[in-house]
């Protein structure tokens, strides 16, 4: 039973290895492979979540070598996520079946699926590695199969969305590797939970410091905070509808649980460190917010506009992570796992609105609201989550978050994370708006069906587990409450 | 100043780093902002190769005649995996500049703004 860790991270990526000499011609293989990979995936996160439950976090050291030598494979109240990647993941392979089938060349669909699996496995990886340097590993798997999987659709944009995504993220990729270089040269372990009791006794706040924040800065690229965006809305709205739920959902993600294994790293060095850093974390987290949404108010493309509205639900996660309080921080962590599920909500309803009609801006896409009831009711559900109307799965996240900055004593953040919904309800009256209240200005409106059932299905799953998530968010700030007491718990001697 | 010319390595590594990333953000080309790229990660795993050194220090193989000291082998490691890291997004990087290229028959960023 204690190989189940390592079988849940192997499995996915040696199937992806696999698929390409399965399926290479036959692409429906591809898909019913790359959906029961997924699956078997699932259940063994759901296995390993509920060991967590009974016995709390737990490791697994690879091939025997024990703790500073060997790999070290480390399951706590973060690495749960891995729950929500397998959701978003076999959802998106479900609506796939369809989609993907009409928009991707027939040759790339096998390596669509490729990269897919390959995505899904590094993120696993990512959430569950004890080791630095795997870190960085599973870090690049994830970053190099999302460039690819941006340009798989072809288009006029999409290649040079992905060359720009591709310069953004292996910028930062080489950052952090260069950060590890000099915490290796430092402590000369690359366990974090070594490394972490080492660098406490480490004197050398000059090169602690470069290394925080180099990491900080590197992952702050990959999660798009405000000034650091600048190659998200291309990338995410030229890549294909599935593909844009899984970057905006999963893949930005990565950054933000970049940042709490960081601290989780510099919790006993260095305590200035952490506090100038939290400081840069919730200015720019509240820039984040505002200039995030903002920037959505101008877009007419609807998948723009959703990317720019990631943009901004990345900025109140970072804020939460910034003031770091207990509540705070628990509900950044709830934000990152109802965000994943509201912007797969988002993007896959606009996908099949944009696959049923043909058009991508809100101005042709008027009236479609009628057209397809399901699919924009969906949508309509998602956005109202999106702005963080009470019931709904925006809410509890940016509730905990405006809670943790009152305690944190700083009022003014708490007001910033209430008043901006009035900017966010903007933009999505905008898209309500076209849809449902204005008359149709292209004909072939009246002419569209509603999205076929393996793309209406997951797109209805996701909005009802929007409806419910907001009430269950207290498993979630459960599981990872203890995870998150350590975290800002002052360091020990 | 003395503990800069002690970490002469260092340094270099550091200089490097920066003329790789002025690179990526000041040319206009794409293929030399990728140039760029690969400079950095030049500097980077030379960074970490100098890491393991150790003064005097034998490769650590496994022998009779082996005597500490030893240079440390996990830094060569890492840069090995990394160097294939490295290798598979230049590939990557080189194949969408083709696409980019056929597309738009230019590979300057300024004229590839006005496009879109």
């Amino acid at each position: 039973m204690r190989h189940w860790l390592p079988a849940v991270v192997m499995f996915p990526l040696v199937a992806a290895a696999l698929t390409p000499f399965l399926a290479l011609s036959r692409a429906h293989v591809a898909r019913a492979w790359a959906l029961l990979v997924v699956a078997l995936t699932s259940v063994g996160a759901v296995f390993l979540t509920s060991r967590l439950v009974i016995e709390g976090p737990f490791s697994y050291a690879m091939g025997d070598w024990s703790r500073p030598y060997g790999i070290e494979l480390r399951f706590d109240g973060f690495s749960a996520a891995i729950l929500f990647v397998c959701l978003i993941h076999l959802l998106v392979g479900v609506y796939s079946s369809h989609y993907a089938a009409r928009v991707i060349s027939a040759t790339r669909l096998p390596w669509y699926y490729t990269l897919l699996l390959l995505n899904f496995g590094g993120m696993i990886g990512f959430a569950v590695t004890g080791d630095l340097f795997n870190l960085f590993i599973f870090m690049e798997l994830v970053s190099v199969s999302s460039y690819a999987l941006v340009a798989i659709g072809g288009g006029r944009v999409a290649p040079l969305a992905a060359f720009r995504y591709l310069l953004a993220g292996a910028s930062s990729s080489v950052l952090i590797l260069f950060c590890i270089g000099v915490i290796y040269a430092l402590t000369g372990s690359l366990n974090m939970a070594d490394v972490s009791l080492r660098l406490g006794e480490t004197q050398a706040p000059a090169p602690i410091a470069l290394a925080l924040g180099g990491l900080a800065a590197g992952f702050m690229v990959k999660a798009a905070l405000f000034p650091l965006h600048a190659w998200l809305p291309d990338a995410h709205a030229s890549a294909p509808s599935p593909i844009s739920a899984v970057l905006s959902g999963v893949v930005v993600k990565l950054g933000i649980l970049g940042l709490l294994r960081v601290y989780q790293v510099f919790h006993d060095a260095g305590g200035a460190q952490v506090a100038a850093l939290n400081e840069v974390l919730v200015w720019l987290g509240a820039a984040s917010i505002l200039a995030g949404a903002f920037f959505a108010l101008f877009q007419d493309e609807i998948k723009l506009i959703l990317a720019y509205s990631t943009i901004s639900n990345i900025g109140y996660i970072v804020l939460g992570l910034g003031l770091a309080s207990q509540q705070s921080i628990t509900g950044a962590t709830i934000h990152v796992l109802n965000h994943a599920l509201i912007k797969a909500t988002l993007f896959l309803a606009a996908g099949a609105l944009i696959h049923q009609t043909g058009c991508r801006t809100l101005h042709e896409l008027r009236g479609a609201g009628h057209a397809m009831p399901f699919t924009s009711f969906a949508l309509a559900v998602g956005l109202l989550a999106v702005i963080g109307v009470p019931p709904l799965a925006g809410f509890p996240g940016k509730w905990y978050v405006a809670l943790g900055a009152l305690s944190a004593g700083r009022p003014a953040f708490a007001m910033l994370v209430v008043l901006s919904a009035v900017l966010v309800s903007a933009y999505s009256a905008r898209i309500l708006n076209a849809l449902y209240f204005q008359p149709p200005s292209h004909e072939r409106i009246l002419a569209t069906h509603e999205a076929p059932t393996s793309m209406l299905l997951p797109v209805l799953i996701l909005a009802a587990l929007c409806l419910v998530a907001g009430v269950l968010a207290r498993f979630p700030a459960a599981l990872v409450g203890p995870a998150v007491a350590r975290l800002i718990a002052p360091a020990a001697g | 100043m003395d503990a800069l010319w002690w970490n002469l390595d260092y340094v270099a590594a550091v200089i490097l780093f920066c003329i790789g990333l002025y690179t990526v953000v000041a040319r206009n080309n794409l293929i030399k902002k990728l140039l760029g790229l690969n400079i950095m990660e030049t500097a980077v795993f030379a960074f970490i190769v100098t890491t393991g050194s150790v003064d005097g220090g034998a490769a650590p193989l496994v022998g009779a005649d082996a005597l500490p000291p030893f240079a440390s082998p996990v830094p060569h490691a890492m840069v090995l995996t990394g160097i294939v890291v490295a290798v598979s997004v230049t590939a990557l990087a080189l194949s969408l500049i083709v696409a980019v290229y056929r597309d738009h028959r230019t590979l300057e960023a300024d004229e590839l703004r006005e496009i879109d």
